[in-house]
């Protein structure tokens, strides 16, 4: 039987293979691997690390009592300076990590030394307005990898050799859309959202098929004229209403849901000009992944004013709530107010502050927030907590089902906002008006914590603070293990029931990323980018 | 007006998807040798004005409203580090990477107001000395300023050194910190990212052992923090590891001159600083 010997052959050459320790890349990356994360933590495949963006990982070799002994394994020095906010994806061997602004590079697990390296041919005349050029990650699906470009593209690339296989323009860069997120990879489909909400444009979310990067649907966060919604704006300012959709989110595949959230309305300070809730700016959407119809929404800051953007990545969740089970999605919103909502009907459970706000005297029984007088930017300025960079930023939470706490990194900032004279038009970005601006409180006046909240109640259970503006997500493992950094380049290990400090090293710049973990060889590593570096630790 | 929308368009807030903070600012690709361009007339305080107005509208969403920033970096002190032909240069050039964008559509009488106003924010509380600058410097040789600080290379260490300190305080701020020095800290442009903490803050760190160490802060991280005591030696404390650890705000290894100096040694040592670096 040939082919028999031919299997033999195959099942001895691999075996050889893994008794020198070598290591073949197979890259196949099905959905039903992506489905079945959990059950293979070796790998992160995607960018919250399962589709409910958890950021929780099985893996508990690196746990409580040995963790102290951490050493690092390998670095990798990006060759491409500039804002690295890059979360990796670890599959089959190799870590694909992104370059500021749009290079997609491939890494041996093992050793940090790089496979292949994808360049982005960019415009001279790149438009970025409201965000810096950088990018925060891809999605894998079969044997592809797909980045979408600061000029607003998607692309997809061979997994194992960097080689373009599609390329679909998302948005009009000319017109402001720019793209730093990293894509989310379903069933066949490439999920994808876009920023440049202060171009003068309307938000909206695509998927495209995964194979040829056809657009299969568009779901726009702006209602236009005749639809539901649109009554939210006064006049015309629907037309520049921003409501981009410029962070990644998650996806239910029993419901076949998407949990996407949405940017702040535009101008931004100032909102005169649009008066009413301005739907669905800053607000988290459940979307039909098949369709892209809108299920339902949840509103958390109607008529925004402070620039607080809904984009923090949804994490889902199941849990008893009075005794019931419930599907919940939650969130730790830039507004300051963390939000557990009914993922299957959008339903407000239940929400409470999670850092110092001073902006709302609390939630209502919907979950609408009761708001304060003389907290809107003014011309003189008004002090108002959270500041500007809110709560929490673009950086991801975690949730472990192991401990049922909610882990947010936040900041207790606040700013002075000042009201200007906006002025922005459709789809024209020389006309971009912020409508005001603000100053932050920061440095002594301010400090990060990473605080862990009870899943189902926001209740906090401890806090670990931090020095200055921290910008790192939040990972959390089966090993009972919290990580983090501060802003000043100390990537940490904590106790992740009791917030106690176990393990940390100064890392030389600051952590602006989420930390990941996976393994290899039966060992597992934890992965940290700060400053223009990957560094990635294990057990000795 | 198109010139007044292009303006407006440059109100870039760096304001939705992840920015950066300031020490990312910083890194990045120098600016390409700007156009050749009108030179700079003399700032008045028109001009300042003007700039003011000007930069609020279009610079403020990033570097904050007084130059201090935001999103964007502390700029207060950007004439006195960038000149301003750098200033010029950077406004015009757009540096690659950071998220500012090039102003390209700005006159050049409206680049030179904004850059007026941004010399002025070095120089908050007026510069015009009264005193005699020769004088002033009998005065600063008299008093062993030199211990602490060096002028043109000579002079000590523990405080910083006042080689341009004409360009970047104005009179009454040099004022205010002679008669209150813990009162006035500066920001502390010492490293990129401590620009948003005042540089010279003394804290107390009593260690297991019951050792006390009174320094100033030079950095600190969430589990460190580097001091300097007044002898000028380094102290490294890990704050896990220590019984206590408090600042001391008000406090100043320099003392006051208040009751020191009279009044027309005062202003004369002020003429004298105000005069190094080339200012006055």
């Amino acid at each position: 039987m040939k082919a028999a010997r031919f299997t033999l052959c195959g099942v001895a050459l691999v075996m050889l293979l893994l008794g020198s320790r070598m290591r073949s890349w197979a890259q196949n990356v099905t959905y039903d691997r992506i489905l079945h994360a959990a059950d293979h933590p070796e790998d992160w495949l995607t960018y919250g690390g399962n589709y409910a963006s958890q950021r929780f990982s099985p893996l508990k070799q690196i746990n409580k009592q040995n963790v102290n002994s951490l050493k690092l394994s390998w670095i990798y020095q990006l060759r491409r300076t500039g804002i690295a906010e890059s979360s990796p994806i670890v599959a089959d061997g190799l870590m694909y990590i992104t370059e500021p602004p749009t290079t997609v590079t491939a890494l041996d697990v093992r050793t940090g030394r790089p496979v292949w390296r994808w360049t982005a041919d960019l415009p001279k005349d790149l438009l970025t307005i409201g965000l810096f050029p950088t990018n925060r990650g891809v999605a894998i699906l079969g044997d592809t990898v797909y980045v979408a470009t600061i000029d607003a593209h998607l692309v997809a690339l061979d997994a194992k050799t960097g080689i373009v296989r599609w390329r679909s323009e998302v948005g009009n860069n000319k017109e402001g859309v720019a793209i730093t997120q990293a894509p989310m990879a379903i069933n066949g489909k490439i999920v994808v959202g876009m920023g440049g909400g202060e171009a003068g444009l309307r938000g909206y979310i695509d998927a495209y098929d995964a194979k040829d990067g056809r657009r299969l649907w568009r779901l726009y966060t702006v209602p236009t004229t005749g639809e539901p919604g649109v009554e939210t704006w006064e006049g015309d300012s629907y037309k520049w209403g921003g409501a981009t959709t410029w962070n990644t989110g998650a996806y239910d595949p029993e419901s076949n849901t998407i949990y996407w959230g949405t940017g702040n309305p535009a101008p931004d300070w100032n909102g005169d000009a649009r008066k009413g809730d301005n739907l669905y700016s800053c607000t988290l959407l459940a979307i039909d992944a098949d369709t892209g119809t809108l299920k339902w929404y949840f509103q958390f800051s109607p008529h925004e004013t402070h620039d607080w953007d809904s984009a923090e990545p949804p994490i889902l969740f199941d849990a008893t709530v009075n005794g019931k089970p419930r599907k919940i999605v939650a969130q730790a919103n830039r507004n300051a107010f963390y939000y557990v909502l009914d993922r299957v009907t959008g339903e407000f459970i239940t929400g409470q502050a999670y850092a110092k706000q001073t902006w709302a005297k609390g939630l209502d029984a919907k979950g609408r927030p009761i708001g304060l007088p003389d907290t809107e930017p003014s011309t003189k300025g008004t002090l108002v907590y959270p500041s500007i960079t809110g709560g929490v930023n673009w950086t991801s939470s975690s949730y472990s089902p192991l401990t049922g706490l909610f882990y947010v990194n936040t900041r207790e900032q606040g700013a002075y906002y000042y009201k200007g004279r906006p002025t922005i038009q459709p789809a024209n970005p020389a006309d971009v008006g912020g409508g005001g601006g603000e100053k932050i409180l920061n440095g002594d006046a301010a400090y990060s914590a990473v605080r862990a909240l009870e899943g189902t109640t926001g209740n906090r259970k401890w806090e670990f603070r931090m020095i200055g503006d921290s910008w790192t997500g939040t990972l959390v493992t089966a090993g009972g293990l919290v990580f983090c950094a501060d802003a000043n380049g100390v990537f940490f290990a904590l106790d992740a029931d009791t917030g106690k400090p176990l393990w940390n090293i100064q890392l030389g710049n600051s952590v602006r990323a989420n930390p990941i973990t996976y393994s290899v060889d039966g060992k597992q590593y934890v992965e940290a980018s700060a400053g223009n570096s990957i560094s990635v630790f294990s057990l000795p | 007006m198109r010139l007044a929308r292009i303006l407006v368009a440059a109100r870039v807030a760096l304001c939705c998807s992840g920015f950066i903070g300031i020490q990312l600012a910083m890194a990045q690709t120098p600016p390409p040798p700007p156009p050749p361009h009108a030179p700079h007339p003399k700032a008045t305080p028109e001009s300042i004005a003007q700039g003011k107005a000007l930069f609020e509208g279009t610079c403020a969403v990033c570097h904050g409203i007084d130059g201090s920033g935001a999103n964007g970096p502390n700029i207060r002190e950007a004439a006195v580090t960038m000149g301003s032909e750098g200033l010029y240069a950077r406004i015009r050039g757009g540096p690659i990477g950071s998220g500012m964008p090039a102003f390209t559509t700005l006159e050049d009488a409206q680049v030179w107001v904004i850059i007026d106003y941004v010399s002025s924010l070095g120089h908050e509380g007026g510069s015009i000395a009264t005193g005699d600058p020769a004088k002033g410097k009998v005065v600063y040789d008299a008093n062993g300023c030199a211990k602490c600080h060096t002028i043109a290379m000579r002079g000590g260490d523990l405080g910083p050194d006042l080689s341009k300190i004409g360009t970047m305080r104005g009179t009454i701020m040099l004022q205010r910190i002679m008669t209150d020095p813990g009162g006035n800290l500066p920001i502390d442009t010492s490293l990129v990212e401590r620009a948003a903490y005042p540089a010279y803050l003394i804290y107390r760190a009593v260690t297991r052992q019951g050792h006390i160490i009174e320094g100033m802060r030079v950095d600190e991280d969430t589990f460190s923090i580097q001091l300097r005591d007044s002898d000028g030696r380094l102290h490294s404390v890990n704050k896990f590891d220590v019984n206590e650890l408090k600042p001391e705000p008000g406090k100043s290894f320099m003392p006051s001159y208040k009751d020191k100096l009279t009044e027309s040694q005062l202003n004369d040592l002020i003429a004298y600083l105000s005069g190094l670096g080339g200012a006055q």
